[in-house]
């Protein structure tokens, strides 16, 4: 399974996201705000879960901000961390 | 829907905390206690001020006629203005006196010791203002979820002396609600201090529980926090208990199981303890609550 779909179906399995399935999301989207309609403290889950399944930190604002951009960036950012 | 109907900025003007701070600084904390009496007795006569505190006095006190609610609100405005007191002389001065029993010490060296951070979960209760001054002994990094309005001119207490805070902000209004910082605070072993009584944003993160008789909305994110990374969390209290004199209790040690995602049901059971610690804080102290607006739904 590529990586952005196996972080689509972890999302949707942690976050308990039950009217989704992969398809759904939009690569591209947002994940936070309009977008995926995720909050503040679903980041959270999202920074341990990435920890845990890639052992990738995403340490502060700044790697939040550019991994949080969408499914694509979080793909593209652990995919840069773990190379 | 949002739900907040607080602000951070003070009643008072720039003058006239500028002339508290010249009075703390020249003739020392007393005298400025003597100019609060005429100051608080005069924001009381003021209907403005008293609807502030109306809808905490009618839940606190509901039995009350309505003299005895004007002496309630001067009660409350007369402690809440000795705490502001208190904290602008702890600055200015350094005079501050802060307790706290041994195993309420103990408790939270142990807490901290599990090595998971520890999130301190408090209120809008006595003292907090000046409470993250009594963790000076304890040698681990704190900070603090705040958030200024930009038109306030309250200061706070180590502004006053000139140095850096004791503690690092981290501004609820930032990315993601500073919620990256808050994990990466509690990773590193780190004290995380959070108000647990103020809704910030829209309702999403908070639950409904009955307090003082009437159903208010709390926020959850402290509980979720603690269950995504493991940290206890020690609700405390900062009573004020004379001049320049305050007691930290220790209310609660709550412990959230990890996983419990994001399905708000399942932090009920954790909110609800600090709903009940606090509430009962406010029975015992009933001028030392200080939220000043309505929080209450029904």
């Amino acid at each position: 399974m590529d990586i952005k779909k196996q972080l689509k179906q972890t999302l949707i399995n942690e976050l308990n996201l039950e009217d989704l399935v992969p398809d759904d999301i939009d690569d591209g989207a947002p994940l936070f705000g309009d977008g995926l309609g995720l909050d503040s403290l679903d980041a959270v889950e999202i920074v341990v879960l990435v920890q845990r399944l890639y052992g990738v930190e995403i340490k502060d604002m700044d790697e939040g901000r550019r991994a949080f951009q969408s499914i694509n960036a979080l793909a593209e950012f652990i995919t840069e961390r773990r190379s | 829907m949002t739900h907040q109907r607080w602000t951070s900025r003070s009643i008072g003007s720039r003058l006239q905390h500028g002339t508290f701070y010249l009075l703390i600084r020249t003739l020392g904390r007393r005298p400025a206690y003597v100019l609060l009496f005429f100051v608080v007795l005069w924001y009381t006569l003021r209907p403005m001020t008293r609807a502030r505190s109306a809808p905490y006095l009618a839940r606190r006190f509901p039995k009350a006629g309505r003299l005895q609610r004007l002496r309630h609100c001067f009660l409350l405005n007369w402690n809440f203005g000795l705490t502001l007191v208190d904290r602008a002389a702890s600055g200015i001065l350094g005079q501050i006196s802060i307790t706290a029993s041994q195993d309420d010490e103990q408790a939270l060296k142990t807490l901290l010791g599990e090595g998971h951070g520890l999130i301190l979960l408090t209120g809008h209760f006595g003292c907090w203002q000046t409470s993250s001054a009594g963790l000076d002994g304890v040698k681990t990094p704190v900070h603090v979820l705040m958030h200024r309005a930009p038109d306030d001119i309250d200061r706070q207490h180590f502004e006053h002396a000139g140095t850096d805070a004791p503690f690092r902000i981290i501004d609820p209004c930032g990315y993601l609600g500073g919620s990256i910082e808050m994990l990466d605070a509690l990773a590193k072993g780190h004290i995380l201090g959070i108000m647990g009584d103020r809704t910030f944003g829209n309702d999403r993160n908070t639950v409904s529980f009955p307090f003082l008789g009437g159903d208010v909305r709390l926020p959850f994110s402290a509980y979720r926090l603690a269950s995504v990374t493991g940290a206890p969390i020690l609700v405390f209290f900062s009573s004020r208990i004379g001049p320049g004199q305050a007691r930290h209790e220790v209310a609660r040690i709550i412990r959230v199981p990890r996983g419990l995602g994001r399905t708000r049901e399942n932090y009920l059971p954790y909110a609800r303890q600090f709903a009940l610690a606090l509430e009962e804080m406010v029975k015992a102290n009933p001028y030392q609550f200080f939220n000043f607006y309505d929080m209450w739904e029904n």
